[in-house]
């Protein structure tokens, strides 16, 4: 790995300085990252709302549209009767009242 | 360093297809080398252990960017040795400082030392140590934990360059501070 005999044979006896953790230690780490995993891997409910809250979004948009668009409507529609000609026959004769 | 380990890359795989109990496999093969280095950095026990936890979290979150084929080892190592560099610039006596080569290395919690069987292991121990920070860093990753130059360039984020430059300093220092014990090696 290096061509320095000075480094070499440093190299050969700092080898033990390297940290050696216990297997408790190991253990526990291992345990602390798999339940950090767990804690950020999503659950069965939590996919399903991901799937669902899209859908559930885009329903009451299309509810909201369709109240609006309702309720537009219906005032179209009473203006146009109060602005609708009203024809009243009485006695073969026809009275007209609006435009 | 390469190896070629068709259980991990098919753990691999398996991870990026939702299947989260397959990070096992990696977690166990890398998580002492991981520690180890963690350790070298902060030098306290109870610091590596969070960062080679806050390493495996992080890899795991970002395993979908991982591209097939490679080792995980480089990457792992990569992620634990920036955050353990970050760690150290955090610590409050590197609060306000960058850690460069001027200031020297005063990081060791004695506490947590690993047991070191002889004189020759302590002197070169402490010899590391006493070596500005980026030097004792670069040094301990080379002679302790066995990269080479351009695997330390790749978990620093520094050039090749930058790490011979560390370690040739390294060396002049350590070759002074045990000439009674290696003045027998040539140059």
């Amino acid at each position: 790995m290096t061509d320095d005999p000075f480094f070499e044979r440093l190299r050969s006896d700092a080898r033990t300085l390297r940290h050696q953790p216990d297997e408790l230690t190991l253990a526990r780490i291992r345990a602390r990252i798999q339940a950090h995993l767990e804690r950020a891997e999503p659950s069965v409910a939590d996919l399903l709302a991901a799937w669902f809250r899209p859908l559930i979004a885009s329903a009451a948009a299309l509810a909201l549209i369709a109240a609006i668009g309702t309720s537009v409507v219906r005032s179209n529609e009473d203006v146009s009767i109060v602005d609708t000609d009203i024809e009243i026959t009485m006695a073969g004769e026809s009275w007209r009242v609006g435009d | 360093m390469s190896d070629d380990d068709p259980l991990e890359a098919r753990a691999i795989a398996r991870i990026q297809q939702g299947d989260a109990g397959a990070y096992d496999y990696l977690v166990s093969k890398y998580l002492r080398r991981v520690v180890s280095i963690a350790w070298g950095v902060v030098r306290n026990s109870h610091d590596a252990e969070d960062l080679a936890q806050e390493a495996f979290v992080k890899a795991y979150q970002n395993i979908g960017r991982f591209r097939a084929g490679e080792p995980f080892g480089p990457w792992i190592y990569r992620i634990v040795t920036n955050a353990a560099l970050d760690a150290l610039k955090h610590r409050t006596k590197f609060k306000h400082e960058t850690i460069t080569d001027s200031e020297p290395a005063a990081r060791r919690d004695d506490a947590t030392l690993p047991a070191m069987s002889n004189e020759i292991e302590q002197r070169i121990d402490a010899a590391i140590e006493e070596l500005p920070e980026m030097q004792r860093i670069v040094a301990r990753l080379h002679l302790v934990e066995e990269f080479d130059h351009q695997q330390i360039a790749g978990m620093m984020d520094v050039s090749e360059g930058t790490v011979r430059s560390h370690l040739s300093l390294a060396r002049k220092k350590l070759r002074e501070k045990l000439a009674d014990l290696y003045g027998d090696v040539d140059d």
